[in-house]
């Protein structure tokens, strides 16, 4: 009965997404939000890459909630996934070859996440991306020798706790500025310049530290638990 | 400026340092969530007479509508965000393990409630709607036994799939329109969402923002959850979570979606929904699961309320929907220290004479019986529905009176039980007193209403009216229109 009743679902679900496709005239879209922002957004936040001024600025608030959805979910995971027997078996020892990559490519992730965090308003790239290489650099020891602690739990939940708390108290400063949340502050600066378009680095800064912290830390959970015999 | 984004904005901040307050001090961070709600919600009542002259507008970070997002205020938007942030303040979460977690939890759910109440943005909605779905994976599962692990899975995977027709839906909307913004969509669907390519867009969404509103086909998660998460929790998914995705759909109806045949496919859910629902819980053995079917029953009689057209389902599905605010949540709360079998049950008033009380006057507004609100809500759905003179909504009616007496044969089997002589084998405890307290104001509220009928009908109305215009809406927003650049 299930499978019909799945079967059926899958063919009506079929049906109409080949209807759609029917329907649809793919050549000519009514959607012009992009060119609408490539006029003006350079002028109105000052990011050269318009993909930034898109998740910082237009949509800003939208990013500000998917942070929330990883931070929610890395909590949840630490809530399911922190139970772990004292005796355990972990997984063996990763070897020299692994170790000594491992080490090796500590510092290298470390500088790439920040370099694509720090121009996420010029280049492509910015918080999300940069902050998963963060993440990925405080991993890759705890997959090369499990068991170790790299970094405290409690540390991990300081620092992105006060992450996302910068995002939105740098919102906030522009209500007391009398704008709206989340307003860009500062000066916008010269297009293309290291140090341009107000607070939007500064805000993807808070955005790839608080990811890197997340997953960093929600991977450490998933390397915590029991290692299959 | 506006300060009504600070409903959203400081229990989403207090949750993200919540945990840093805790190493300071246990106590601060134990009473920071409930300070930061009681806040919160005296900022919503502070805008709310003035949102009865004009609805606003805010657009985030200042950036004009489409391009930017908009947060739209009317008195029904904050309505539902007062309800959840209040709502939450009264079911804040008592969980011996992880009370921290749950804290954060509750923060953020009053938040994105609040938020996905007032957005005006398509998009922002959906993004709204996925984070309030993971807070409540994580208040189902922060009860840490297994049963609660089983049932959050299974909400997953069918909160997953509704996500994803929802997004398909809200791509077919963009596809079609070129905006995101509720306010031009409204502008532009009766010229570009009035066909083929609307109605998909409609049934996508309202199956996938279903998955929370209980809606038929799409509720196998319910008697689950409800049966295995804490009763405070319950009461927060059944009496307020449900109700805001019910609003975005009223949203949609008013605004987007103005086809005959989106209404006839409520109306038929609806009483599937309503058929399913009381049937089930007619069966049900266990009174949570009792308690979870006829919530999907009651959400039924909201989407046959929906399928009315005009300014009078709005006001019906309202009606119905606010009485269930305060019913539901007050229901689950006594179920907690009455788990199990019903038959064990017997002789439960001799414990606790006032809970078992507050039941029967539940259950009497549930049916409704007069001169209880809920007679009134239902004789507001169902004189509308007779007035249309069409055989569906006759049957819908019909429906809903034979639900009714279903649902007065169950919850009385109850009662009986409650009431009985012979005490069970193994007495049930009294409630926890800030359980019954809480059950007990909700009740008192519905007992209020009796003496202020008039006038809060009047009030609903109003609201309802208000929600229903959808030139204010426009001209609200003021959104600007798209060059249209066309394809180079």
């Amino acid at each position: 009965m299930r499978r019909f009743t799945a079967a059926l679902f899958l063919l009506g679900l079929g049906v109409m997404i080949a209807a759609i496709y029917q329907h649809i005239d793919f050549s000519n879209t009514a959607v012009n939000a992009g060119q609408a922002i490539n006029a003006v957004a350079a002028e109105e936040t000052g990011a050269a890459n318009f993909v930034t001024s898109v998740v910082l600025a237009y949509r800003g608030i939208d990013t500000l909630l998917e942070l929330t959805i990883l931070f929610t979910a890395a909590m949840i995971g630490g809530m399911v996934l922190g139970r772990r027997r004292v005796d355990a078996p972990r997984d063996p020892d990763a070897g020299f070859i692994l170790r000594t990559g491992a080490d090796l490519l500590f510092p290298l992730l470390l500088v790439v996440g920040l370099y694509i965090i720090l121009h996420g308003h010029l280049t492509p790239g910015g918080g999300f991306q940069g902050g998963v290489i963060l993440a990925a650099a405080f991993f890759l020891p705890l997959l090369a020798r499990p068991g170790i602690t790299l970094i405290d739990q409690r540390v991990v939940s300081l620092v992105e706790g006060l992450a996302g708390a910068t995002f939105i108290i740098i919102g906030l400063l522009a209500m007391f500025d009398g704008k709206e949340f989340l307003t860009p502050l500062l000066d916008k600066g010269e297009l293309g310049a290291l140090i341009s378009a107000g607070t939007l680095p500064i805000l993807y800064l808070a955005v790839g530290i608080k990811v890197g912290s997340e997953l960093a830390g929600l991977l450490a959970h998933l390397a915590e638990a029991e290692a299959l015999d | 400026m506006s300060l009504l984004v600070l409903m959203i904005v400081l229990p989403l901040l207090t949750a993200f340092l919540l945990s840093s307050i805790d190493r300071l001090s246990t106590f601060a961070a134990r009473v920071m969530g409930p300070l930061v709600l009681l806040a919160t919600a005296a900022i919503g009542l502070s805008v709310w007479p003035q949102l009865g002259d004009a609805p606003l507008a805010v657009q985030w970070g200042g950036f004009q509508a489409p391009l930017g997002i908009t947060l739209y205020a009317d008195q029904f938007g904050l309505l539902f965000a007062l309800a959840m942030t209040i709502g939450t303040l009264l079911l804040w979460p008592r969980s011996t393990e992880n009370q921290l977690r749950s804290s954060s939890l509750a923060l953020l759910l009053a938040g994105t409630g609040s938020g996905l109440a007032l957005s005006g943005d398509l998009f922002n909605i959906y993004v709204f709607y996925e984070l309030m779905t993971v807070v409540s994976y994580g208040l189902i599962a922060s009860r840490g036994t297994s049963g609660s692990f089983a049932s959050t899975l299974r909400y997953l995977v069918i909160s997953g799939f509704g996500a994803a027709l929802a997004l398909a839906g809200i791509a077919l909307v963009y596809q079609a329109t070129g905006t995101l913004n509720l306010a031009q969509l409204a502008q532009l669907a009766p010229e570009k969402l009035n066909n083929l390519q609307g109605f998909a867009a409609f049934v996508l969404m309202l199956v996938g923002f279903g998955v929370k509103a209980e809606l038929f086909p799409v509720n196998m998660w319910v008697p689950e959850v409800y049966a295995t998460a804490s009763s405070r929790v319950s009461a927060l998914l059944a009496g307020v979570v449900s109700k805001l995705a019910l609003l975005i759909i009223m949203r949609l109806l008013i605004l987007v979606f103005h086809q005959p045949e989106a209404l006839t496919v409520l109306l038929v859910l609806g009483i599937l929904g309503v058929v399913s629902g009381e049937l089930a819980a007619w069966r049900a053995r266990d009174l949570n699961r009792m308690l979870a079917f006829s919530s999907i029953g009651q959400l039924g009689v909201m989407f046959i309320a929906l399928s009315i057209p005009g300014n009078a389902g709005i006001f019906a599905a309202l009606a119905v929907m606010v009485h269930h605010l305060f019913l539901k949540p007050s229901m689950f709360l006594l179920a907690e220290r009455w788990g199990g079998s019903i038959k064990g049950l017997a002789g439960a008033a001799k414990t606790s004479p006032l809970g078992a009380a507050l039941f029967v006057l539940l259950s009497l507004s549930l049916i409704g019986v007069p001169p209880l609100p809920g007679f009134w809500a239902k004789l507001l759905v169902i004189m509308p529905l007779l007035a249309l003179d069409q055989p569906l909504y006759y049957f819908a009616a019909f429906v809903i009176l034979a639900a009714a007496s279903l649902e007065a044969n169950y919850l009385f089997r109850v009662v009986m039980k409650l009431y009985e002589k012979e005490p069970a084998a193994t007495p049930h405890n009294a409630h926890a007193t800030l359980d019954l307290a809480t059950a007990v104001f909700l009740g008192a509220g519905l007992v209020a209403a009796v003496f202020m009928l008039i006038p809060l009908a009047d009030r609903l109305d109003g609201i309802a009216a208000q929600a229903s215009d959808v030139s204010t809406y426009i001209q609200t927003v003021a959104p600007q229109p798209l060059q249209s650049g066309g394809v180079q």
